[in-house]
């Protein structure tokens, strides 16, 4: 059963993390700082050996709720009360980002489709464990190692035709 | 307790030491990105009502933006310098 249990959560993890990097690198996170702070975070991530658009998607992630946050938000939301959970929670973030000077094209529909999803799979993979999924994921990219983190995304950057 | 919270703790714990030993103040900030993460998941796994959504939503957005100030001043005083 717990072995049961670590699977699933690796599994949301994975779909959390894929949710969340390809919307935001399609809305052109990486091609530059949104912020002045996000600036200063992509400079220094360039100065400990990591890839500069890679430091400003990593940026832009501390200093406005993207899509990261809508994914977590919402599944938490989904957790709590069903879909329309998700839908109060797309709603909150888009308030967040506007708050941040954000567009907040992202973190919305980050929020919308991690709802969507949790939606089609909810027989086989609770919301729950979208929850401890997306900690996962977001663990792997601010918190282990920047540097190779940093690399990793400027690279689906540069594929994704965002970012030099 | 079960295996998620268990989990996220853990990630919670790590991040605190991660920022006490960390030198560099806008990495810093990325730490604790992580750890607001963990902390808004947990409000929620531990306060299992709508209410307890709604509290870790504001918690996280409202964290958001403190470290959207925090990156701004540290840009600001490094021009100062």
């Amino acid at each position: 059963m717990e072995i049961l249990d670590i699977i699933k959560l690796i599994i949301a993890g994975i779909i959390c993390w894929i949710n969340f990097v390809l919307i935001d690198t399609y809305f052109g996170l990486p091609e530059k700082p949104g912020v002045l702070g996000a600036k200063t975070i992509g400079e220094k991530i360039k100065e400990i050996g990591g890839n500069l658009n890679g430091g400003y998607f990593m940026g832009n992630i501390v200093c406005s709720p993207d899509a990261s946050a809508g994914t977590l938000l919402a599944s938490i939301m989904n957790y709590l009360m069903g879909v329309k959970g998700g839908l109060i929670a797309a709603l909150l973030v888009w308030i967040g980002n506007r708050l941040c000077a954000d567009p907040g094209y992202a973190g919305t529909i980050g929020a919308l489709t991690i709802t969507l999803i949790i939606y089609l799979l909810h027989p086989i993979i609770g919301a729950k464990y979208f929850v401890g999924g997306m900690i996962l994921a977001i663990f792997s990219i601010q918190g282990f190692e920047h540097k190779y983190a940093s690399i990793l995304l400027g690279k689906i950057a540069k594929k994704m035709n965002r970012g030099e | 307790m079960d295996i998620i919270e268990g989990v996220i703790g853990f990630i919670a714990l790590l991040m605190v030491f991660r920022i006490f030993l960390t030198r560099s103040r806008a990495r810093k900030l990325l730490y604790l990105c992580c750890l607001s993460f963990c902390i808004s998941a947990l409000i929620a796994l531990y306060v299992k009502s709508p209410m307890g959504g709604i509290v870790a939503i504001i918690y996280f957005i409202s964290s958001t933006l403190t470290s959207n100030a925090i990156a701004y001043t540290i840009e600001q005083v490094k021009d100062i310098e």
